[in-house]
C-alpha cells in the first residue's frame, strides 16, 4: 500500500553527505510516524540513507532508483 | 560537579600527553595567530584569534593544573569549568576553527591550537555536546559495516550501472569496476557517490591499473569529533578489507581528512598495517610524470585556480603533486596568492560543511576564501577535497562568484578523453608530457 508523504523533498544533484543532512533536518519537521518522501541523484544514498535509518532508529519504508533518480520514503520512529 | 562536567573532564584528561600539555603552556599572547587564521580574517573580534580560542579551553586547565590557579584562581585567569562554558566551547571548537593549522604554522612558538581544539571536540563529544549531524554520520558509517550484507546489493547494482557509463565512456566493453576483488595491487577507496568513483576507473582503465574497488567510504566523521574509538572503527573496516584482499596499496579518492586518518592515524592505530596509502592525485601525477596518460590540455580551456586542501597540502605535504598535473591538464593555471603551506583554508574543513545550523558562520568565515578567489580572475577553482569542493560550491553560490568548482581527476580525466578522442579521429603519436616540463 502506497504511504502518502507528510513532506516530500527534491534533494536531486545533492552531493554526500547533504541527502543525509536534509533528511535529518527534514526529519524534525514531521511528526513521530510521520513520513518522508524524497528524490535524490547521488547513487551513495542507496548506501548512506539505509546506514542513516540504522543507525538513528527510523524506518526505511522503501528505496528504489528509476533512470536516474532514486526515491526514498523514511518513517521517523524516534 | 555534574555528570556531564565530569565526563569532559574525565576525557579532556585523557587526551593530555606531551604536545597538548606544550601547546597548552607555551603561548606568549603574542596574537601573531590572529592574522593568519581565516575566522579572525573575515571578522577581526579578537575572540576570533586563535589565542583567545584556545583561551577558553587554558581557563579551566590552570584551574586544574596550574598551582596557582588552583589556589588563587583569578590571579591566573582559571575558572572552573561550567555546563555554560561547554556550549560557548562547541561553538569555538566545532563552529570557529576548522583545524587547519595555519596558526600553528605561524606562531613563532609553533603553538598547536588545531591540537587543543581537537581535545575539546573529543571533550564535548564525550559530554554528549558534539554536533548532532556529526555523530550520526560517523555512527551511520560503522552501521554500514555491521550490515554490510545489506547494503552489499544496493552497492554492487550501483556499481554496475557506473560500469556501463565506463565503458562509453572509454568505449572499452570489456572495463570494468571490480569490487572486492582478491590479490589486486590496490585497493581504491572512493567516497558515497559516483561523482568519485567513475574519475578515477576512467584513469585506472587508462594505465592498466590491477584494482579493486573499496565497499567502504573514504569519509570519517568520527575524526571530525576527535573520538578515536569511533574513527578507529571507521577506519578499521578498510583496513581489514585491505588485509582480506590482499592488496599492496590503498588509494584514497579526492578527500583531505580521509587522507590524514589513512595516510598519517591509521598506521598508529593498527599493529598491522602492511600497506602504502597514497591520495589518488599522488598517482595522477606520477602516471603523468611517467607518461603513462595521453593528455590534450586543450578540453580545459578556461583559466583554472587551485585551492590547496589544509589536509592535504598544509598538514599533508602534497603541494606539487597538484601543480604537476594541472599544468599539464589545463592550458591558463594561475596560483592564488597565497597559496602552498600557506594557503588559506576554504572555512567548511573539519565537518563544518555537515551542520546547517553554521551554514551563515561558514559562509562568513569563507570571505578570504572569496577574495583570494577573485584575484586570480579564474573561472574554474580546482580542489582535491570534497569538503572543500561542497564549501566552495556554497561561496559561489552565496558570494555570485560565477566560477565552476572541479575535482584535480575531474579534469585529469577531461585532458585524457579529449586526447583519446584525438588519436581516435586523427592517428597520432600521444601527447606526452616532459618530466623536465613539469618540475
Amino acid at each position: 500500500m502506497e504511504v502518502k508523504p507528510d513532506l516530500t523533498l527534491d534533494l536531486k544533484g545533492l552531493l554526500c553527505p547533504m541527502p543525509v543532512v536534509k533528511i535529518n533536518q527534514a526529519i524534525k519537521n514531521v511528526p513521530i510516524g510521520g513520513v518522508i518522501e524524497a528524490y535524490a541523484t547521488d547513487p551513495g544514498v542507496m548506501a548512506d540513507i539505509p546506514a542513516w535509518c540504522r543507525s538513528t532508529g527510523n524506518e526505511l519504508v522503501t528505496i528504489e532508483k528509476q533512470d536516474k533518480v532514486i526515491r526514498f520514503v523514511v518513517r521517523r520512529l524516534k | 560537579m555534574s555528570e556531564r562536567i565530569q565526563q569532559a573532564l574525565t576525557a579532556f584528561e585523557k587526551s593530555l600527553d606531551r604536545r597538548l600539555l606544550a601547546a597548552l603552556e607555551v603561548c606568549a599572547r603574542c596574537g601573531i595567530c590572529a592574522e593568519s587564521c581565516h575566522v579572525f580574517a573575515a571578522e577581526p573580534d579578537f575572540r576570533n584569534a586563535p589565542a583567545a580560542k584556545a583561551e577558553a579551553v587554558r581557563r579551566f586547565y590552570r584551574r586544574l593544573h596550574d598551582p596557582i590557579g588552583r589556589l588563587f584562581p583569578w590571579w591566573v585567569g582559571a575558572k572552573d569549568l561550567t555546563e555554560a562554558d561547554l556550549e560557548e566551547l562547541a561553538e569555538i571548537a566545532f563552529g570557529a576553527c576548522t583545524l587547519c593549522r595555519r596558526c600553528t604554522m605561524n606562531c613563532p612558538m609553533g603553538v598547536d591550537t588545531a591540537l587543543i581544539m581537537r581535545a575539546t571536540r573529543a571533550m564535548l563529544t564525550a559530554a554528549g555536546k558534539a554536533p548532532e549531524m556529526l555523530t550520526q554520520l560517523a555512527d551511520a558509517a560503522i552501521a554500514r559495516e555491521e550490515n554490510l550484507e545489506f547494503f552489499r546489493e544496493f552497492y554492487i547494482d550501483q556499481i554496475r550501472e557506473l560500469e556501463r557509463e565506463l565503458q562509453e565512456q572509454t568505449g572499452d566493453p570489456d572495463a570494468r569496476i571490480p569490487v572486492e576483488k582478491a590479490g589486486a595491487e590496490i585497493l581504491y577507496v572512493a567516497l558515497s557517490g559516483a561523482h568519485t568513483i567513475l574519475p578515477a576507473a576512467v584513469l585506472f582503465h587508462a594505465v592498466g591499473a590491477d584494482w579493486t574497488l573499496s565497499m567502504f567510504e573514504a569519509a570519517n566523521y568520527g575524526y571530525f569529533l576527535a573520538d578515536l574509538q569511533r574513527a578507529r572503527a571507521i577506519a578499521r573496516r578498510i583496513v581489514d578489507e585491505a588485509r582480506r584482499l590482499g592488496v599492496k596499496e590503498i588509494i584514497l579518492a579526492e578527500c583531505g581528512h580521509a587522507y590524514t586518518v589513512l595516510r598519517w592515524e591509521a598506521p598508529n592505530w593498527f599493529e598491522d598495517f602492511p600497506f602504502r596509502v597514497r591520495s589518488i592525485i599522488e598517482a595522477a601525477a606520477e602516471w603523468i610524470q611517467q607518461g603513462r596518460l595521453p593528455l590534450d590540455p586543450s578540453a580545459n580551456p578556461e583559466p583554472v585556480t587551485y585551492h590547496d586542501s589544509c589536509n592535504l597540502g598544509r598538514n599533508g605535504g602534497l603541494l606539487e603533486e597538484p601543480r604537476i598535473i594541472l599544468r599539464a591538464v589545463v592550458q591558463d593555471f594561475r596560483e592564488m596568492s597565497p597559496n602552498r603551506a600557506e594557503n588559506f583554508c576554504c572555512g567548511g574543513g573539519a565537518g563544518l560543511v555537515a551542520v546547517p545550523e553554521w551554514y551563515e558562520k561558514r559562509m562568513r568565515a569563507g570571505r578570504r576564501k572569496v577574495e583570494q578567489i577573485r584575484q586570480t580572475g579564474a573561472r574554474i577553482v580546482a580542489a582535491s577535497c570534497d569538503n572543500c569542493r561542497l564549501q566552495l560550491g556554497d561561496l559561489n553560490d552565496y558570494y555570485g562568484l560565477g566560477i565552476r568548482v572541479s575535482g584535480l581527476i575531474d579534469l585529469v580525466v577531461n585532458a585524457y578523453l579529449a586526447a583519446r578522442r584525438m588519436k581516435a579521429t586523427a592517428p597520432a603519436a600521444p601527447v606526452r608530457v616532459s618530466v623536465q616540463e613539469l618540475i
